[in-house]
């Protein structure tokens, strides 16, 4: 019942913390104004009811759904394989300084490198499908979650990991106790800085490359000079991003109220 | 002393990895490990980067992008400044705007080339729509964030001295603020980069980003290797140099390690 009770709360605080719904008003009269001063049907600024049409185009050859699949597929898996090698290689740079130091100014490089330098490199190498593009966004994606996971398993206060051998912890109790709480919110912003990266990269091969997507159906619209099809795709790309962004931030909340962050000062 | 901690601080086993590793690459090539066909050797890279240099397009290229960041950067420097000082300062704005900007923040960088190149072809505006457009948020929410946690009491002191709203502003909530907004910048200015690179690739094509695509379709590996070589060094140059310059400044602003 109490459970029940803190969620209801907890819920409540989320809404109340979310931006007054009022402040969509300039959005929402900008459209209506763009909708009613149009002066014909323009090439270069079309009125949303055009965008809309356009849209409708697009799903009526079905080549909207099967589109909005595959970004989204490579996402998601992309995300996902970035998350997985990511963490793994942070932890193992993070466990020894000696490599950690070895390995720095390589890391250093390629954070320094930005991710859409090595597209073409890619499609070089590995021709235009599926898999470069997968192997373009696991890659660029993963260097964020890499070196947040190694610099907060580093960070690992040295009287927590010697509390740990006076209370004779196994490996797994020290992993589950000690290691994860320290390193969990670190893993969470790494992510929330690759999520958009991985938007921005799987829109730009698909871009480059007319390798099936919402990039490709964007490219074609506007060499095709369909500006109310350009329009609509960017709305809907808009709310992929809007989902994506605000569905991690739910999720990031909830795994830090099971971990919460913390600082520990000796 | 000072000669024997800078010596310390030389990370040799680092370099030694990265000379290592250029090393392996070279012989593998070399010695006919690798025998892909668009897999230079580091030496024909470094041969390639020269060739570049001095054809004097390398140059150019770098010129063009570096003058396009700069463009982006300060217009989205102005305008997030602009508009997060009115998002901070006035909780009025804050309710009719925040909304908005909560739902267009989202909207990844990329999307705005298809409409740039509808309104302006392949051309620096279209360049300029992708790098500034993704690039003004940084800015502004951390500009807005930076004047909204000033302490309140900071305007009661300034009221105590009897200074104006303006002078209140301008003396005491701006310094204040201050820290914030120049990290903010910094983030905006590594993000210009990258969409200046992107934008090149499929907007405008001119500068570093096309230079990569234009030598991958030509077939040339050792100068697309080269071009992306230079656009890392630029990445770690522009990283590291604003990093110093804003630290030396104001070093409040100095990036605390993640805990």
């Amino acid at each position: 019942m109490t459970g029940q009770m803190s969620k209801f709360a907890a819920f409540g605080r989320m809404v109340s913390q979310l931006p007054s719904p009022r402040g969509l008003l300039p959005i929402v009269l900008v459209l209506v104004a763009w909708q009613l001063l149009q002066t014909g049907n323009s090439p270069y600024f079309p009125p949303p009811s055009a965008w809309w049409r356009g849209m409708v185009q697009i799903a009526a050859g079905g080549k909207l759904l099967t589109a909005s699949i595959a970004t989204i597929e490579t996402i998601v898996v992309g995300l996902a394989i970035s998350i997985v090698a990511g963490v793994v290689i942070g932890v193992l740079i993070g466990i020894s300084p000696r490599t950690g130091r070895a390995l720095g100014p390589l890391l250093e490089f390629f954070r320094a490198m930005p991710p859409p330098a090595i597209v073409p490199l890619a499609i070089l190498f590995l021709g235009y499908d599926e898999r470069m593009k997968l192997t373009i966004v696991a890659i660029s994606a993963m260097w964020p979650i890499l070196l947040n996971t190694s610099s907060a398993i580093l960070q690992i206060h040295p009287i927590l990991l010697d509390v740990s051998t006076s209370l004779r912890l196994s490996v797994l109790e020290r992993i589950r106790l000690i290691v994860i709480p320290s390193v969990v919110p670190a893993i969470l912003l790494g992510i929330r800085i690759a999520l958009p990266l991985t938007i921005v990269l799987t829109l730009l091969v698909e871009i480059l490359t007319s390798i099936e997507g919402i990039g490709a159906l964007m490219i074609a619209a506007q060499r095709n000079f369909q500006s109310g099809q350009v329009y609509g795709l960017l709305v809907l790309v808009g709310l992929f991003g809007f989902v994506l962004n605000n569905g991690f931030s739910i999720a990031q909340s909830a795994i830090l109220r099971r971990w919460p962050p913390r600082n520990v000062q000796a | 002393m000072a000669s024997r901690r800078t010596l310390a601080n030389i990370n040799f086993s680092g370099i030694s990895v990265f000379v290592l590793i250029l090393a392996a690459w070279e012989a593998s090539v070399r010695l006919g490990a690798i025998t892909f066909e668009f897999f230079p050797a580091p030496s024909a890279i470094f041969a390639g980067a020269v060739e570049l240099a001095r054809d004097g397009i390398l140059l150019q290229d770098l010129l063009h992008t570096l003058l396009s960041i700069a463009i982006g950067w300060t217009i989205a420097t102005i305008v997030g400044v602009s508009v997060g000082l009115l998002l901070g300062f006035s909780p009025l704005a804050r309710r009719y705007g925040l909304a908005s900007i909560e739902v267009l923040r989202p909207i990844p960088g990329i999307a705005f080339a298809p409409l740039g190149l509808l309104l302006f072809g392949f051309s620096l505006q279209t360049e300029l729509v992708v790098t500034v457009l993704p690039t003004v948020w940084p800015v502004m929410i951390n500009t807005m964030g930076g004047v909204a946690n000033v302490q309140p009491r900071l305007t009661d002191v300034g009221r105590t001295f009897r200074l104006n709203s303006y002078e209140v502003v301008r003396y005491l909530l701006l310094p204040a603020a201050m820290p914030s907004i120049v990290v903010g910048a910094r983030i905006s200015l590594s993000l210009a980069l990258v969409m200046a690179i992107v934008a090149e690739i499929v907007g405008n094509p001119e500068g570093l980003g096309y230079g990569i695509v234009r030598e991958q379709q030509a077939l040339h590996p050792e100068f697309m290797f080269a071009y992306i070589a230079v656009v890392g060094l630029l990445g770690l140059i522009l990283n590291a140099g604003v990093l110093a310059l804003t630290t030396s400044l104001w070093p409040s602003t100095a990036p605390r390690p993640v805990a």
